[in-house]
């Protein structure tokens, strides 16, 4: 469903991503893991082009990504949901605008962008909060409205740009639990970047090890997580068991 | 950057434009139109309409109300259905607007302002302000008859009024001013004044030299009919006297400073301006440099530019050095000599002072000795008297002891003996002095002695009857009142007036001559008179016989207009950068934002060269452009490129300071982008809307959906 080439981004003299090769399946779910500044949320960014990768190649469903125009981009998008670390909400319009304004956009009705907006804030435990604001809610509270506006498209790809890194302990539970949910229940396929090991051990079908721009290590959770074969997942390993 | 326009953003910008440069030119326009209106309804609730009032008068301040009171007498009386105003007191001056009524607005009147408001009380004087008119300023007084006549000749003038060197042209309808200014003008072009200036110092006979100059106008350029000499005496008296005053300034510094005479060393040459030391006694503190004033032969003279000499009324004579110009001194020059007046004038005052004071004592003196005179006379008058009686009775008692007188006693014998005896003695006296007898002291002449003294009694007190008092006492004061000046002020004082009087070229002397029809070129008639009037120091200037004034109403309109123009212009860059600022910073915040999550620039002439920049100063410049010019402002020096580079450059700074101008909401256009929204979505739903308060906020209103 993915496939990534040998794809290349560099700040200034930083090399961001350094030739990453990933492919990823209908229905997969992968999660890519790593320290950070190791090229995690720039490789899921460079998937629906919010960064601009510098070379290498991007298909998705076989449609080459960076060959798109500006209205095809704009399509692929609607094709693929992100949930951003600090959730990205417009802080101007209510929970149930956020969910459904880009629908109404799109050229749907109002009335069922409403409903479909409606389902969507249900589906991540949200169905009494649609007329606040976001700063209205909890840090969980917004991150779950987050999700649901990447939900409410139905989307084949979902991309989770570390959903949970901005949250408290307490909440970060709330949002792990409907993540799992939906992982579980949707069948969609999702590309998660993550700290959250038992999570990612609990949820993913693969893991992704990165480091300094480069997949140093994939496969399964239990391979990946509890056998490292990379020195940097094995520090990776030690310190997060400490 | 395009493509972030190219999905229908720029419809919004295009409109955004329009509506800004619309608003931007009703704007500036507005608010100057609104400026020029209150202050043009300002100032003719102060000077009136046009042609409401015909004088100023100024009076002072402090006497307007009796002014008022007399103007309004003034007005029932003599112009009934006059119009009165006082408007502003300006520097202690109130300003009273008069309008005569239009039967009254004559000549003849006009020419009488005076007579009729000469006595108002605090009068400082007027001002005419006949509308509608012409005002030639300076006419000269040679052409002020003539061009009178050709003026009221002229179609639209009604007449013409004198108002002091001033020729008021009062026209018959306000639509003649340009006409009848234009008129005049042609007119004034017919004459010409050419002045010939003689530099200070020249006594120049005006009209021998005036006829000379003719002479060479008419021999060189024909037409001797075309010139005349019009020099009039009026100008430049006071500079005369002034010149004149320097002058015997001068003479009188030079008389009251030291006399310096140099005596050269046969071997010296001395050249003037050169100075030399005078070796002072060692009891002077201070150095007395000398400056050679002039060379005549073997006698030198200088003046002291520095120090003072001791006070004496005798002569200095030292030895003198060449003093160099670093301070050291050179070799002996000869003998220098300084001789003061000042000190010998001090001390004649004082010994006249000394005088009077012993004159009246002697004065009084004299009286009493010629009284003591008198006395003696009288006393010396009643003994020769008594010395005859005793002569009598004794040449009697010789007589009688001759006959052998009976009655003559031993003691009468006795004392005839001795006054015999004493009368002999007298009488050998008399003839050793050279007198004859003893009789010589009945000749002496008593009364006349005693008319002698009269005589100097009376002269006496003539002297003492003069008032010595008051004569120490001016003499004392004319002392007291000498300039007390050192001799280097005096030298210093006396180079700066020769400096002044020889070095410049000031008016002093000047020839005017009126030409008549085409105008002559002063500068090569310039050359021709120095060279026939051998003197290669005099200037030619040329000169109009009047200057038409611009009308002081339409002058003040005029400037009104140029304020209203300037604020125009200012309100119109105002405008720009607050538009730029409030809206176009939002643009251009969320293209640089765009643009970072893009690929790098791989061109250096667009990494050098920012296409963004470009769009900012085009922005400011068709703003800026299209707002000065549609509100017709106008700043002076300020042209078109100036208005285009102006632009430009407020463009490219609110680009340079877009994100502190207006940053944008970089994760909600992120969010917006993941959800697939164009760009013009995104502009309109989420970077505007939250945006700064602006007239693209105002105009997204109508297609912002939520």
């Amino acid at each position: 469903m993915l496939d990534i080439k040998g794809l290349h981004k560099h700040y200034g003299k930083v090399i961001a991503l350094d030739e990453v090769d990933l492919q990823v399946h209908k229905g997969e779910t992968v999660v890519i893991m790593g320290p950070s500044g190791c090229g995690k949320s720039t490789l899921i960014r460079c998937v629906n082009r919010l960064t601009e990768p510098d070379g290498g190649a991007i298909y998705f469903n076989g449609q080459n990504v960076l060959g798109l125009n500006s209205v095809e981009l704009q399509g692929l998008r609607r094709n693929m949901g992100f949930v951003f670390q600090q959730f990205n909400l417009i802080a101007r319009l209510t929970i149930l605008e956020n969910v459904m304004f880009h629908l109404v956009l799109g050229g749907m009705d109002r009335d069922e962008a409403i409903v479909l907006a409606k389902e969507a804030l249900a589906k991540v435990g949200l169905e009494s909060t649609w007329e606040r604001r976001p700063h209205e809610l909890s840090g969980g509270q917004q991150q779950r409205v987050g999700i649901a506006r990447a939900l409410v498209t139905n989307p084949e790809l979902m991309l989770w740009d570390e959903p949970t890194a901005s949250l408290d302990p307490i909440l970060v539970g709330e949002v792990l639990e409907v993540m799992e949910d939906l992982v579980k229940n949707t069948g969609t396929t999702m590309v998660i970047v993550t700290h959250e090991v038992s999570f990612a051990l609990r949820v993913a079908q693969r893991v992704v090890f990165m480091d300094q721009g480069r997949i140093v290590e994939e496969g399964s959770p239990q391979k990946v997580l509890e056998n490292p074969q990379s020195e940097i997942a094995q520090l990776y390993k030690k310190l997060l068991a400490s | 950057m395009l493509s972030f326009f190219r999905d229908g953003f720029y419809q919004d910008l295009l409109i955004l434009l329009i509506v800004t440069i619309i608003v931007g030119a009703v704007f500036s326009q507005g608010i100057a139109w609104a400026i020029d209106t209150y202050f043009g309804d300002t100032l003719d609730g102060m000077i009136g309409e046009y042609g409401e009032y015909d004088l100023v008068l100024h009076i002072r301040d402090e006497a307007k109300e009796a002014a008022l009171r007399e103007l309004e007498r003034i007005g029932d009386q003599s112009f009934p259905g006059y119009k009165l105003n006082q408007t502003l007191t300006i520097a202690g001056q109130a300003n009273f607007f008069f309008g005569l009524p239009a039967e009254f607005r004559t000549k003849e009147v006009l020419e009488s302002i005076t007579s009729y408001f000469g006595a108002v009380p605090g009068l400082n004087g007027y001002t005419l302000m006949v509308e509608p008119s012409v005002l030639i300023r300076g006419v000269h007084p040679s052409v002020r008859q003539e061009l009178r006549e050709q003026l009221e000749d002229l179609p639209g003038v009604k007449f013409t009024v004198r108002d002091g060197a001033n020729l008021v042209i009062v026209l018959d309808s306000e639509d003649s001013v340009p006409q009848v200014t234009k008129q005049v003008q042609s007119l004034l072009k017919q004459y010409q004044i050419l002045e010939l200036r003689f530099p200070m110092g020249f006594e120049v006979d005006t009209q021998l030299v005036g006829d000379q100059a003719l002479a060479i106008l008419a021999n060189q350029l024909g037409a001797k009919n075309r010139y005349e000499n019009v020099t009039s005496a009026e100008y430049g008296e006071d500079l005369d006297a002034f010149l004149k005053t320097l002058v015997e300034m001068r003479d009188f510094l030079t008389s009251y400073a030291s006399k310096v005479l140099i005596t050269p060393d046969p071997q010296v040459r001395l050249a003037v301006g050169e100075r030399i030391l005078f070796a002072e006694p060692s009891d002077s503190k201070e150095e007395i440099i000398v400056e050679v004033t002039g060379v005549f032969g073997e006698l030198i003279e200088g003046m002291i530019v520095q120090g003072q000499p001791v006070q004496s009324t005798d002569k200095l004579v030292q030895s003198g050095y060449r003093y160099l110009g670093d301070g050291s001194l050179g070799e002996y020059v000869g003998e220098v000599t300084i001789e003061n007046e000042r000190y010998r004038l001090a001390y004649a005052i004082d010994e006249s002072l000394r005088l009077l004071e012993e004159l009246e004592e002697l004065a009084v003196q004299a009286s009493e000795a010629v009284a003591n005179g008198e006395a003696v006379l009288t006393t010396f008058q009643e003994a020769l008297m008594q010395l005859e009686v005793l002569q009598v009775q004794m040449h009697q008692l010789n007589e009688g002891i001759a006959q052998g007188d009976s009655k003559a006693s031993g003691e009468q014998f006795l004392v005839s003996l001795l006054l015999n005896g004493l009368f002999q003695t007298l009488a050998q006296a008399a003839i050793k002095t050279g007198e004859g007898s003893l009789d010589s002291l009945q000749n002496l002449d008593i009364e006349e002695m005693r008319q002698s003294l009269l005589g100097i009694s009376e002269q006496i007190a003539n002297v003492q009857a003069i008032d010595v008092a008051a004569i120490i006492q001016q003499i004392g004061f004319v002392r007291d009142t000498l300039p007390d000046l050192r001799d280097e002020e005096i030298g210093q004082s006396i180079r700066l007036i020769n400096t002044y009087l020889g070095g410049q070229v000031i008016p002093g002397e000047r020839i005017q001559i009126l030409v008549r029809g085409s105008h002559l070129d002063e500068k090569e008639l310039e050359t021709l008179f120095r060279s026939e009037l051998d003197n290669p120091y005099l200037h030619t200037y040329s000169t109009s016989v009047g200057m038409v004034n611009p009308d002081a109403r339409g002058e003040i309109f005029r400037i009104l207009k140029e304020v209203r123009s300037i604020v125009a212009g200012m309100l119109s860059i105002i405008f720009t950068l607050v538009v730029l600022v409030l809206d176009h910073a939002t643009i251009f915040s969320t293209l640089k934002f765009l643009r970072s999550c893009e690929k790098p620039i791989k061109r250096r002439f667009l990494r050098i060269f920012d296409p963004l920049f470009l769009l900012g100063g085009v922005v400011g410049s068709i703003i800026l452009t299209s707002v000065y010019y549609l509100s017709r402002a106008q700043i002076p020096l300020v042209t078109l490129p100036v208005v285009l580079l102006l632009g430009f450059g407020l463009g490219v700074l609110v680009v340079v300071f877009a994100e502190r101008f207006s940053p944008v909401h970089s994760m909600e256009v992120m969010a917006g982008q993941s959800l697939g929204l164009s760009n013009v979505q995104i502009m309109r739903e989420v970077v505007i809307p939250p945006s700064r308060p602006g007239l693209m906020n105002l105009l997204n209103r109508w297609k912002q959906q939520f």
